[in-house]
């Protein structure tokens, strides 16, 4: 899923000062598998800046719900009416549902209570790592289903470098595996180590971030034309 | 002969060949390349310029490597994939080769997070295994990455770098099993020299050898190995625990903890490795890295027998 | 009606402790709510009761390791932590919200809690003038 965190209180609150009415608006999806942004997530944030506010003697009305997710144009109707009343919406959600909600509510401030993360999955709960850095040109076959893209510091595809020392990253040889090793591992458990003896050419990064913005389309499920 | 530098014809030659190295300065201070390369002028073969080691920022090595070969020495530039594109690199590569530089080492490069500029967005556009490809194919095949030749125009001659490959090894890293096959894809890639990380543990080193030699890698690369003199049981300690992919046996430290001049101690136990070094099959030559202790590299190279350095045409 | 300490007790050792305290005053400051397990807490919770103004919230259940549920009194721990931490972010004295452990013996210990917290809240004297009063009455009491 895509993970993210939420940005440290003060940041957020600094954010949404002078604000009369706040809509917190939690996502049901990814964020919510990722403890940071779901409703209960909100809830508790939304508690915590009206704390704050009574503290400070700040008179801001903060509002909460939270929609199935922020990507997709359906699952705002159930909360037009709230977001019309409010003047800015303090949104839970990745990067992409801080932006979509933006601009379904065209003319309504949206403001991002989270820093996206990256795409990963639940090592195990309160843990997620990334896995996939969207290159747009997956090459999963030939490193054992460990992605040397994402998953080594570098992105190498020949690699590993010379500071891989007991399977672990000089980046964070405490914390940080090095990809390389697992990719090693894999493929000596699945006794394909040959496939790390080609050299692996240059690659084209155009597919992924480095060509610019993306966008897909299926020609044949497009409704209008 | 590839491209007729210094260094490539002390190998071809068979002579056991020695190279140094040389860190640019922080700033635009030349003195400081001039004063290194006084200690190292006719004492080695050549002088590897770094490019930005351990991602702190520090004069370019094409800059300094030209400056270096002003004041009297063979430079090896060096070009590390974390800080250029392939653009930036198979142009940097055109000007260095006019300006007159003639060996060029590939590098991965460390991560950004050593370094002064931990922010920075780090390139790794290609490996090191890829640049040495890249390169080769501008030297051999007279064409860019994308294909294209190397010529201006159409009708303008094809004018591509003359380059002495060199890529880095590292017997000591993990996973240790993968070492060897690591090193053979460099040289698939086109590699003509190597320079190994520099070496302590002597019985890995010639473990790893015996896997090269298996192979018959050393026929197909020329193979320098990496020494660094310990000057201080501190240093010691500090190559053992921090710096990746180093092994340094505890016998050392004890050595040096015995004896009242460290720095001699010191010297004399490189001397001693590179007389082991000179024993071991395959072994080309040898890549003193005396870091910010340039001036011991004569003394070095005299005690170890290894002076006059060859003069070829 | 003046808000009170609210006292989250496990059923299996606060409560019964708290059910032995004989000092009228002790009990008039806090109002207690039953639970399973500590481990019944969540922090959007503790959030709520100082949200509706009551001064302090206290957390009390088995010590860790002798948990009838095995892990809900660490879990509660760390529930509590994670609300001390958004306490103090937000700007609030998170000592108002507070995690102890006792026996059901120990109305003792109960006591000796609910004091602390009492002084602590004085010290610490939140802005709602409503909640000053109360204060000032309950110490009163006490003698």
């Amino acid at each position: 899923m895509i993970t993210a965190v939420q940005k440290p209180f003060g940041e957020i609150y600094s954010m949404v000062q002078g604000v009369p009415r706040l809509l917190v608006l939690g996502c049901g999806t990814c964020v919510t598998v990722c403890m940071a942004g779901g409703e209960k997530e909100a809830g508790i944030l939304a508690s915590a800046l009206r704390l704050a506010n009574r503290e400070k003697g700040v008179s801001m009305e903060v509002e909460t719900d939270t929609i199935e997710r922020q990507c997709d144009r359906e699952f705002f109707d159930p909360v037009r009416e709230k977001v019309e009343k409010a003047d800015a919406v303090l949104s839970m959600a990745c990067g992409v549902g801080v932006q979509f909600c933006s601009e379904v509510f065209a003319g309504k401030r949206v403001l991002p209570a989270l820093n996206t993360r990256f795409y990963g999955t639940t090592e195990q709960q309160g843990v997620w790592a990334e896995r996939c850095a969207g290159c747009g040109n997956c090459v999963l076959d030939r490193f054992g289903g460990v992605c040397p893209v994402a998953r080594c510091s570098k992105s190498l595809l020949n690699g590993p470098c010379g500071g891989s020392q007991n399977g672990m990253c000089e980046v964070d040889p405490k914390n940080l595996q090095c990809g390389w090793q697992l990719i090693y591992d894999r493929l000596k458990l699945l006794g394909l180590l040959h496939l790390l003896e080609e050299n692996q050419p240059a690659r084209d990064w155009s597919t992924g971030r480095d060509g610019g913005p993306g966008k897909i389309v299926r020609e044949d499920m497009v409704l209008d034309s | 002969m590839k491209a007729e530098s210094n260094l490539e014809k002390v190998l071809a030659a068979g002579h056991f060949a020695v190279t140094a190295e040389l860190g640019p300065p922080k700033s635009a201070e030349v003195e400081v390349i001039a004063a290194k390369a006084g200690y190292l002028k006719g004492k080695v073969d050549a002088v590897n310029i770094t490019d930005n080691q351990t991602a702190i920022v520090r004069m370019s090595s094409i800059a300094a490597g030209v400056l270096a070969r002003q004041a009297g020495v063979e430079p090896v530039i060096q070009i590390t994939c974390r800080d250029r594109n392939r653009i930036a690199i198979q142009s940097d590569v055109l000007g260095a080769y006019a300006l007159g530089v003639r060996n060029i080492l590939c590098l991965t490069g460390d991560h950004q997070s050593f370094g002064n500029h931990r922010g920075a967005k780090n390139v790794f556009d290609l490996d090191s295994i890829q640049l040495i490809d890249a390169l080769k194919g501008m030297r051999d095949g007279k064409i860019f990455l994308c294909g294209e030749e190397i010529r201006n125009s159409k009708t303008s001659p094809v004018v591509e770098p003359k380059i002495f490959i060199g890529a880095a090894a590292n017997p000591f890293g993990d996973p240790f099993e993968f070492r060897v096959i690591r090193l053979a894809k460099k040289i698939k890639a086109g590699a003509d020299f190597i320079q190994t990380q520099c070496i302590y543990d002597m019985e890995r080193f010639e473990e790893w050898m015996r896997q090269v030699r298996e192979r018959g890698l050393h026929k197909q690369v020329k193979i320098l190995a990496g020494l660094t003199p310990l000057k201080s049981v501190g240093m010691a300690k500090y190559m053992r625990d921090s710096v990746a992919g180093l092994s340094v046996p505890d016998y050392y430290i004890r050595r040096l903890e015995g004896v009242k001049d460290k720095a001699a101690e010191g010297i004399k136990i490189c001397v001693e490795q590179i007389k082991r070094l000179r024993e071991i099959e395959g072994v080309a030559g040898i890549h003193l890295m005396a870091i910010e202790w340039e001036k011991m590299v004569p003394q070095i190279v005299e005690e170890a027998g290894l002076l006059p350095r060859p003069v070829l045409n | 009606m003046d808000k009170r300490i609210v006292a989250f007790c496990c059923e299996n050792s606060a409560l019964r402790a708290a059910q032995n305290v004989e000092d009228p005053a002790v009990l008039e400051a806090v109002e207690l709510v039953r639970l399973p397990c500590t481990g019944k807490v969540e922090i959007g919770l503790l959030l709520q009761c100082l949200e509706r103004g009551h001064p302090g919230v206290l957390v009390l259940g088995c010590p860790v390791d002798n948990c009838k549920f095995l892990r809900g009194s660490s879990r509660a721990r760390k529930r509590v932590d994670m609300t001390r931490k958004i306490l103090k972010e937000a700007g609030l004295d998170e000592e108002r919200v507070r995690m102890d452990f006792l026996s059901s013996l120990d109305a003792h210990k109960f006591q000796r809690i609910v004091a602390e917290m009492r002084a602590r809240l004085a010290a610490g004297r939140p802005k709602d003038a409503e909640e000053a009063p109360a204060e000032e009455a309950a110490k009163g009491g006490r003698r």
